[in-house]
């Protein structure tokens, strides 16, 4: 956090060389038309922008990585440079130096160039991205650093060229929490959106699950049976500070926040019954939303925070229900399949996704949240369980177990692109995707 | 001058004979005697001092000696008791132990509430079930100064959340029963495993049908 802050703060005084304020506003590609095809974009070498530094190997490391980020994000297809025509021995890194036909006639739409200037200390980098058709510069930034920030200049890049196209700016300041299951203990882990970086949060040596980022990816709600029950707890992600914050007798599960960090849904067996509460977390009042003798289980708040969708088996097996922020107006959402369970509200609010039992394995399924037909997402011979949106609303995480392996995967919304972010002989389970944590 | 002559050779041999009789004694002397001297050593040459002392005197040291080997007799005669009884006393622990151990045994076997199953996402308890918990809540109406916890546990299908709502149902289904059945509700703690721990890591039913089970942990009283 602390080390994305410091970019930030780079990227503040970094100058602004480029006209690319007229490009503000303007979103070119609609990822969410059904007839959406990847973006044909080329990244080559980068150059060094001062004559006579001879570093061989950072020219072809930031093309490449600028590739893997754009290509990981789903949206681009990166072409292969040996198709390129232009000759990049003569050409330059601004508009002016661009043979834009060289460019149209391989296929490209966009095109991205860049140099660096290293010196001991310092690494000052510049990069563009030009639309290719129109023969013009969308975005160009200047970053200076320590030569070990080079990946986060990348990243923060590749970053401005889905804002400036997609109109949001990508996930790639986002981690997934997830449950990582080792014999009969099991701990909570987070890693990057593009799965490097895995670190162990919790180590208590007991079973630790159901992670639930605060609104403001500063603290992390979950249960854990480390003093015997299975009680609430939070902690806070800079200091790692951890307090028990629900511990009624039997289970204590969070579920999701509201938008303000004030209050925390929760399912709790208190009341002799496994009852929906929502909680004051200021004062740790509660009050008690379902009234029914059956299990109701794992509520999500939709992002108006009108509505609350959660898990009942009242009908006789577990489905999934809606009910108003006050528990009023209870009705039946899904009714396909004989256990659908794990709701997640998408963050644009229209769609539901869960897993339903297929054939006796559980796949991935999203639904309207007005009700509808079902649309299955996953398939095949291995079990997808417990759906989570990124922030945007663009993709899926959730884990998969088959075959003796258990992976924690993200798809696009639609169920293309799958990528597997982490996988374990043993249970890697209960992924949840934080919000935008720059 | 004959008889001289035999005389003078008589007396020649008896000489000869004599000297060497006697060289040949003194030999024999020397050879035996050493190893004599040195293995008797002392008690041996102050032998002859003892038959000096007078008997009176080696009456009393007689005595004495025997006075002193009476009361070491007795001192090892009290050790051999003393030890035996401290055996005795250990042994007769140890028994009392062993069978303050066998008794708790046998009250946490009595106690000892087996496994009752569960069907896949049910929590009603089964006609079987209901009689192994009738045997246990008998079993706790005997012993009032134990508590028993319920686990709840599940199958490996479906949901961790879902999964642990419904263990935790399991539980307090099984517990509920106990309490009609007269145990109370104080000494009764239920917790919900859901699919986290099971017994058999196998996935087909057979492994399933083991693992979609309430357990009874029994606590016994604080001494």
């Amino acid at each position: 956090m602390q080390e994305l802050k410091r970019l930030a703060i780079l990227t503040l005084v970094l100058l602004v060389l480029f006209g690319a304020e007229r490009v503000s506003g303007k979103v070119y590609i609609d990822i969410d038309s059904p007839s959406f095809q990847k973006f044909p974009i080329a990244v080559t070498d980068f150059k060094p922008l001062r004559p006579g530094q001879a570093n061989v190997e950072l020219p072809v490391w930031f093309s490449d990585t600028l590739g893997r980020s754009l290509a990981l994000t789903g949206y681009f297809h990166v072409l292969d440079e040996r198709a390129f025509l232009e000759d990049q021995a003569q050409a330059g890194i601004t508009a002016e130096g661009t043979r834009f036909s060289d460019w149209v006639t391989i296929g490209a739409e966009y095109l991205v160039k860049g140099g660096f200037q290293e010196d001991g200390r310092e690494l000052i980098t510049e990069f563009r991205l030009f639309d290719v058709v129109n023969g013009e510069l969308v975005v160009g930034k200047r970053y200076s650093g320590k030569p070990d920030d080079k990946n986060r200049m990348v990243i923060q890049f590749a970053s401005e060229i889905l804002q400036a196209l997609t109109g949001e700016a990508g996930l790639f300041d986002t981690r997934i929490a997830f449950v990582k299951k080792s014999g009969s203990s099991a701990d909570i882990h987070t890693i990057n959106f593009d799965g490097s970086d895995l670190r162990k949060i919790t180590n208590y040596g007991a079973l630790t699950l159901s992670p639930r980022w605060s609104p403001d990816g500063r603290a992390l709600a979950f249960t854990s049976y480390k003093d015997g029950n299975p009680d609430v707890y939070l902690r806070d992600m800079a200091s790692g500070a951890t307090q028990k914050i629900v511990s009624y007798a039997g289970m204590n599960l969070p579920g999701s926040w509201s938008r303000d960090g004030g209050r925390l849904l929760l399912a709790l067996s208190r009341d002799g019954n496994q009852e929906i509460y929502d909680m004051n977390v200021g004062n740790r009042l509660l009050q008690r939303l379902t009234r029914d003798f059956s299990i109701d289980v794992s509520p999500v708040r939709s992002p108006d925070e009108r509505r609350i969708a959660f898990v009942s088996n009242r009908g006789g097996s577990p489905q999934i229900y809606i009910m108003d922020a006050d528990g009023g107006n209870v009705r039946r959402l899904t009714y396909e399949g004989n256990y659908n369970t794990s709701p997640a509200w998408s963050p644009r609010g229209k769609k539901i996704a869960y897993e339903g039992s297929v054939d006796g394995r559980f796949q991935i399924f999203i639904i309207d949240a007005e009700g509808g037909s079902p649309q299955q997402l996953t398939f095949g011979g291995s079990s997808h369980e417990s759906p989570s949106w990124s922030p945007d609303g663009r993709y899926l995480a959730c884990s998969a177990h088959g075959y003796g392996r258990s992976r924690i995967e993200i798809m696009s919304a639609n169920g293309q692109n799958v990528r597997v972010l982490h996988e374990g002989n043993e249970g890697c389970q209960s992924p949840f995707w934080s919000p935008h944590l720059r | 001058m004959k008889r001289s002559l035999l005389l003078i050779g008589l007396i020649a041999l008896a000489v000869c004979l004599s000297v060497t009789f006697l060289t040949g004694c003194a030999k024999k002397a020397a050879i035996k005697e050493e190893p004599v001297v040195t293995q008797e050593q002392k008690p041996a040459a102050q032998a002859p001092a003892a038959v000096v002392t007078d008997d009176r005197e080696a009456r009393e040291r007689a005595l004495r000696e025997q006075a002193l080997r009476d009361q070491a007799a007795r001192e090892a005669a009290a050790r051999e008791a003393r030890e035996a009884a401290e055996r005795e006393a250990k042994e007769a622990a140890d028994r009392a132990k062993k069978e303050a151990a066998a008794k708790q045994a046998a009250i946490l076997k009595e106690l000892q509430i087996p496994d009752i199953q569960f069907d896949f996402d049910k929590y009603n308890l089964k006609p079987e079930a209901r009689e192994i918990l009738k045997t246990g809540a008998a079993a706790y109406l005997k012993y009032r100064e134990y508590k028993l916890v319920v686990e709840g546990h599940c199958d490996e299908r479906g949901t961790v959340e879902y999964n642990l709502a419904l263990g935790q149902r399991r539980a307090d289904e099984a517990g509920k029963y106990l309490g009609d059945l007269g145990v109370e509700k104080e000494r009764i703690k239920t917790i919900s495993y859901g699919k986290e721990m099971p017994l058999d890591n196998g996935h087909d039913e057979a492994a399933w049908a083991k693992n979609r089970r309430a357990h009874f942990v029994v606590f016994p009283p604080v001494q």
